[in-house]
């Protein structure tokens, strides 16, 4: 079998350019609740834009300097907005029982994004450089080694913590989220409940 | 009209593009999405800024309350401090004993990998940056009273820990330096005071990481964040609210929102049993690593897979679909390709 063929086949049949790029919805998607995928996206964006600025200028950047710090602030807010949005996504789709009709994968790599994206926060945390780094980086080392996570990450070393939270974690967390939106538009948005008394499938 | 429902293996299969459909622009709402949070998150860090408080150095705790630090030191040099009899990671515990391992039912991966971060707080912290200084400053009496407590016995070497460590909690400070009653402190007297001095004037922090990185790179900070681990820092937290039984992680500085998606964990922190048996931190990281699981497989757990089915929230986001479904609206032509109008 040639695997660059059977590759090709596959994406060319579920990743057609109207499901990547669609110009049309179902009408049942009219909600607010529809919003807040894209907007847990969109603050991504501004979490990975601001944390490469904040990269490119090393950690004690923004603990010095003014323009350092107002881009700590911008990564600080997009930070809580990004879980604000998501934890609002993660509910709305629970409600919504988006793993229905062939989407518990998607719903799968939803989960681990938002678990990845609670490590990557709480490393970002820890590299700070304030007291809140110091006081929780003390703390956190006995839940770290309760939890036997002490062989792979001494969490007081700052370098590994540094290194996981700008590299590591937001590769794993980019490729989960990527990976989570090509399930969504591959299957697109899950249809509704059939009404009650309706039989399920003859959906009008 | 009806939709093509595919019923393979028994299971219900509507395809979304078989749904009537309305125009949509993915770019457009992306972008007005984007600009929206951007304009919104940049005026808030322009107003509000983010939390920081400065971290707390040797030096500080010295100058502010020297015979803490005084007491810090001698703890690690006497084997009474939680990070001299710890465990793995960091030690074996105190000549190897006195461990505080976190064990459920003998389940303790705490020990799994032995102790890859070894720290003997009496050498790490106290002898031999007391070295480095005696060497560095030409200091024959520091040298002398290091190599009598060196070479003193075990017992000896409590006695005068202990009898310093008694008349410590009754000091009272004078330039900047306890002031104990007379006694049999022997050599121990001298290396607390010369330790406190060496952290007063902010050399103690570099003499605590010096192992690491070679001794240049110092990215690794171990050393000195355990050493201000114990009294020290727990009294800073406790008074802005951040020890665990405070909710800890949870808020931040003031009014700053924390990181509040960790309620779930850190509120096991306030209820029994973990906040009362001394594997607290294993139960609580377990405990939050099954629920996670949990979340994660939802979709395959009876019960939990169908109680959105059972709660009415789904109504109210398809509100406008059962609505129109009901009543068999035509919905209005212009805004609705034909493909899927049956």
């Amino acid at each position: 079998m040639n695997w660059t063929t059977a590759v090709r086949k596959r994406a060319s049949e579920q990743l057609t350019w109207d499901k990547l790029l669609p110009s049309e919805q179902p009408v049942y998607v009219s909600s607010l609740v529809y919003s807040f995928g894209v907007f847990t996206l969109s603050t991504l964006l501004i979490v990975i834009m601001s944390g490469i600025i904040m990269a490119s200028k090393g950690p004690l950047w923004y603990q010095v300097s003014g323009v350092g710090e107002f881009f700590r602030s911008i990564h600080f807010w997009s930070v809580q907005g990004f879980f604000f949005f998501m934890t609002m996504h993660l509910v709305g789709q629970f409600f919504m029982g988006s793993w229905r009709e062939g989407r518990s994968f998607t719903w799968v790599l939803g989960a681990l994004s938002f678990g990845v994206g609670v490590v990557t926060a709480f490393t970002g945390y820890l590299s700070r450089g304030d007291f809140f780094s110091q006081w929780n980086q003390v703390q956190a080392k006995d839940a770290f080694n309760g939890a036997g996570l002490d062989g792979f990450l001494n969490i007081l070393n700052n370098g590994q913590v540094y290194g996981l939270h700008i590299v590591v974690l937001p590769t794993i967390l980019i490729l989960l989220v990527g990976w989570h939106l090509l399930q969504v538009r591959r299957l697109g948005v899950v249809p509704p409940y059939p009404e009650k008394g309706e039989q399920e499938g003859e959906v009008r | 009209m009806k939709t093509k429902v595919n019923r393979a293996a028994g299971r219900l299969r509507r395809d979304p593009m078989s749904f009537p459909q309305k125009e949509f622009d993915l770019i457009k709402e992306g972008t007005i999405s984007l600009v929206i949070v951007t304009i919104l998150i940049i005026a808030v860090a322009a107003l509000w800024g983010a939390p920081y408080r400065p971290a707390v150095t040797n030096q500080s705790i010295a100058q502010q309350n020297p015979v803490l630090m005084e007491q810090s030191a001698l703890n690690d040099l006497d084997g009474t401090s939680t990070m001299a009899s710890y465990g793995p990671p960091y030690n074996n515990g105190w000549n190897g004993s006195a461990q505080s391992i976190q064990s459920l039912g003998g389940f303790a991966p705490q020990t799994w990998w032995g102790t890859p971060y070894a720290v003997n707080t009496a050498k790490d912290d106290v002898i031999t940056p007391l070295s480095m200084l005696a060497k560095a400053g030409d200091n024959s009496a520091l040298s002398t009273a290091l190599a009598t407590y060196q070479s003193a016995s075990p017992a000896q070497q409590q006695k005068w820990d202990n009898n310093l460590n008694n008349a410590l909690a009754k000091a009272t400070v004078q330039n900047g330096l306890p002031v104990v009653p007379a006694g049999n402190y022997g050599p121990v007297a001298l290396m607390m005071q010369d330790e406190l001095m060496m952290a007063q004037s902010g050399l103690l922090s570099g003499a605590l990481t010096r192992e690491t990185n070679n001794g240049v790179y110092r990215w690794n900070v171990q050393n000195n964040l355990l050493f201000l681990q114990g009294t020290a820092l727990h009294q800073i937290a406790g008074q802005i609210n951040m020890k665990g039984e405070q909710w800890g992680i949870n808020h931040d500085e003031q009014a700053y929102p924390g990181p509040w998606w960790l309620t779930p964990y850190t509120f096991l922190y306030q209820i029994p049993p973990y906040n009362t048996i001394a594997a607290g931190d294993e139960a609580a990281a377990y405990s939050v690593g099954i629920l996670f699981v949990l979340l994660i497989l939802l979709p395959w757990i009876p019960g939990l897979n169908r109680l959105p089915r059972v709660l009415p929230l789904y109504k109210l986001i398809w509100r406008d679909w059962y609505k129109r479904d009901r009543s068999n609206k035509k919905v209005d032509k212009t805004t609705l390709t034909k493909k899927g109008l049956a």
